[in-house]
Formats: structure tokens, C-alpha cells, sequence
């Protein structure tokens, strides 16, 4: 099983992974891509299965702002994504293991970028500061 | 409605680690309705339980359901087949529904995933408020509707105390309207301030629940 899930938007992620594709660029084989119809219709729950079935990092890629076809998406994908990050640290789970990033479908080699930083390992958590 | 809020995971991780196949049962009303114990917050807090328990024991089961009433024993008679898989039960009903399936199925420990918090209603997205303590006397007639027991911070019945401020509860100005402030106001809403004079005799609590355990029975529809 892949450890990397991107969960990314038809409208604007899924076209500028298509725009990368198309230059001979090949998804690292840990990530599994998965197209949102819109990124509002991402739900807490969708995020928490994908730990639930294994996966270690999930990568949320929404429209821009003023971008988002249902206006609101964007913005319900940011909070929902931020839910799921409060709702996995009470289980021990790294907050930083969910990132959400907007984008639009012209930002190929962002997104190529991301990607390639999506799949290195995470900085180790800071440890608490120690009482004097 | 009942208003009730989930415990922290952890609490719930804690108190269900002896068990290996638990049963998470919600509840469609009320708790459904202040987002703390219906389908989608079973659903969510099941994920997270598998997530947390199936660390150290992949083996555990957690299964999810939910029932229209949990408070009512004709509607959680649905779970009644099932319910031989299961050690342990995770109510996420008001303490009502906890208490109802403990009593109607000993077969499997009940545990609340609930902390059922007030009688109240929705303030908007995200927020309730409590607006009755089920006195057993209701008196709201005297208060111009707004109720002294629920919404001021010290009870009081002939109020208000010396530390109203600009309509605002001295107890936490930023969050509490000072209730007798708002009955102040209703009255001159109505036309009725000489209302708010009226001294209002100690009330009698033996109607609540520090008069003992209350039951209504209802002859007519028995
Ligand atoms: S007076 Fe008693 S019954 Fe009426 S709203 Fe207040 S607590 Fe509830
Ligand atoms: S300020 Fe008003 S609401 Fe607060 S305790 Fe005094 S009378 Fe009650």
C-alpha cells in the first residue's frame, strides 16, 4: 500500500497534474492521487479513513480563494482539513501529516515542487519547552 | 433540547482498552442536533477509536450504529440480535440513552463517549446555550420569559445583584448578557415595568430534582 495519499481538485489540482504529466513527469510511486469533484466535498470523515486504512500523510489541494467554483469550497476544505488535524493529534497522530495547499491549474511546477516535498520526511516534532 | 459535548478520546481510549469488540451506538434527536452523538459524530469517533486502539491491538472490533431514540427501549430493540458480538457498548446518547441501554441489555457493559451538558438551544453554527434547568416549577411568567434560574449567574429570583455593568453579567461580561438586565428590558418592552418591582417569595425547590427523583405518570394515556 502507497503511504502518501493527495486528495486534489478536478478543477484545478487534477489539471495541473495533467499539465505536469505531460512533460514526462511520473507521481513518486508512495503517492496515490485521488480527484475531489470539488474540494468543499471533502469530508472529515474521508480524511480520517485514509488513516484509518493505513495511509501516513494526506495532502489536500483546493481551488484559490476566488476561484472555487462553489464559491465556497475552498474554505470548507480548509476548515475541514484543519478539523481532521485537531480530531488525529487526540488520537496521536502528528498534525503535520495533513497539509493543505491552493492551487490553481496553471501551477504545474508548484505543484511539482509540493509534490517532491509532500514525500520527504517530516521535521521531527519540537519538544516541549522545559520549565526553568 | 439536550445539549451534550464528546470526551476527550483519550478518556474514551482509556476506559474501552480492556475490550476487543465494542459496539458505538448514537442517537438521531437531540444530541444529533448539537452535532455531539449522531450518525456522522459515530462515525468519526468510531475512526478515531479504530485508529487509536488498533495501535497496540489491531485485533480490536469497533462497529458503529445509531438509533432513532436511544432514551426510548421500543427503538434500541433493533441492536437487541446483534448485540451477543460485543463486550462493551459506547453510548453516544445524553446520559438518558447511556442509562436506558444499560438497563435494558445486560449483556454487555455500557460505557457514556457523552458529557450531557444542559437544556438549551442553538445560538448559531457551533454555539448553545442553556435556557432551562427543569425546575419542576416554571415560573418564566414572572420573568417576562426570560428565566432567572438558567441565565443568571447567581440564581437570582429578585435580582439583579450589585455587579450588573452596562447590561452585562459581572460574572463574565464578555460572554453573559446580565438576565435581569434583559428582563428589565422586556418589561419595558411590554409596558409592564411595575412588574419588576414585585418581590418574589423564596422559591419552593421540592419540585426539582433536590426534592428526590422526579416521574410523571399520566393516567389518561397509560
Ligand atoms: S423557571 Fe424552571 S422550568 Fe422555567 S425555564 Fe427556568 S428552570 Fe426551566
Ligand atoms: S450581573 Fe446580572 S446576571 Fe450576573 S449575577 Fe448579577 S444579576 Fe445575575
Amino acid at each position: 500500500m502507497k503511504p502518501y495519499l493527495v486528495l486534489g481538485c478536478d478543477r484545478s489540482a487534477s489539471r495541473a497534474l495533467a499539465d505536469l504529466c505531460r512533460t514526462g513527469y511520473v507521481l513518486p510511486d508512495e503517492v496515490e492521487y485521488r480527484t475531489l469533484p470539488c474540494s468543499g466535498s471533502l469530508d472529515v470523515l474521508y480524511i480520517l479513513r485514509a488513516f484509518e486504512q493505513g495511509f501516513e500523510r494526506v495532502l489536500v489541494l483546493s481551488c484559490n480563494d476566488d476561484a472555487c467554483r462553489s464559491l465556497d469550497g475552498s474554505r470548507r476544505a480548509a476548515q475541514r482539513s484543519a478539523r481532521a488535524r485537531t480530531l488525529l493529534s487526540e488520537v496521536g497522530v502528528n498534525p503535520r501529516c495533513v497539509s493543505f495547499r491552493q492551487i490553481s491549474p496553471t501551477m504545474a511546477a508548484d505543484l511539482c515542487i509540493w509534490l517532491d516535498e509532500f514525500v520527504q520526511p517530516l521535521p521531527a516534532e519540537a519538544e516541549p519547552e522545559k520549565a526553568e | 433540547m439536550i445539549v451534550a459535548e464528546r470526551k476527550p478520546i483519550a478518556e474514551l481510549t482509556s476506559r474501552l482498552a480492556p475490550y476487543r469488540r465494542i459496539l458505538v451506538v448514537g442517537c438521531n434527536t437531540c444530541v444529533a442536533v448539537c452535532s455531539a452523538g449522531g450518525a456522522k459524530e459515530v462515525a468519526v469517533t468510531s475512526a478515531l477509536l479504530r485508529i487509536a486502539l488498533g495501535r497496540e491491538h489491531p485485533e480490536t472490533r469497533v462497529d458503529e450504529t445509531c438509533v432513532e431514540r436511544q432514551c426510548e427501549v421500543e427503538m434500541n430493540a433493533e441492536l437487541a440480535p446483534s448485540l451477543g458480538n460485543y463486550e462493551v457498548i459506547l453510548s453516544m446518547a445524553c446520559g438518558v440513552g447511556v442509562q436506558t441501554l444499560a438497563e435494558q441489555f445486560n449483556t454487555a457493559v455500557v460505557i457514556p463517549a457523552l458529557n450531557t451538558k444542559f437544556m438549551g438551544r442553538p445560538e448559531g453554527l457551533g454555539e448553545w446555550s442553556e435556557r432551562c434547568a427543569g425546575c419542576g416549577n416554571c415560573v418564566l411568567e414572572r420573568y417576562a420569559g426570560v428565566c432567572p434560574i438558567t441565565r443568571c449567574s447567581k440564581n437570582l429570583l429578585n435580582g439583579p445583584c450589585g455587579g450588573s455593568a452596562n447590561g452585562r453579567c459581572e460574572v463574565d461580561p464578555e460572554r453573559l448578557p446580565c438576565a435581569w438586565q434583559l428582563i428589565y428590558d422586556r418589561w419595558v418592552a411590554l409596558g409592564q415595568l411595575d412588574r419588576y418591582l414585585t418581590n418574589e417569595p423564596a422559591k419552593d425547590w421540592s419540585s426539582s430534582l433536590h426534592g428526590g427523583p422526579r416521574r410523571i405518570q399520566r393516567e389518561d394515556i397509560r
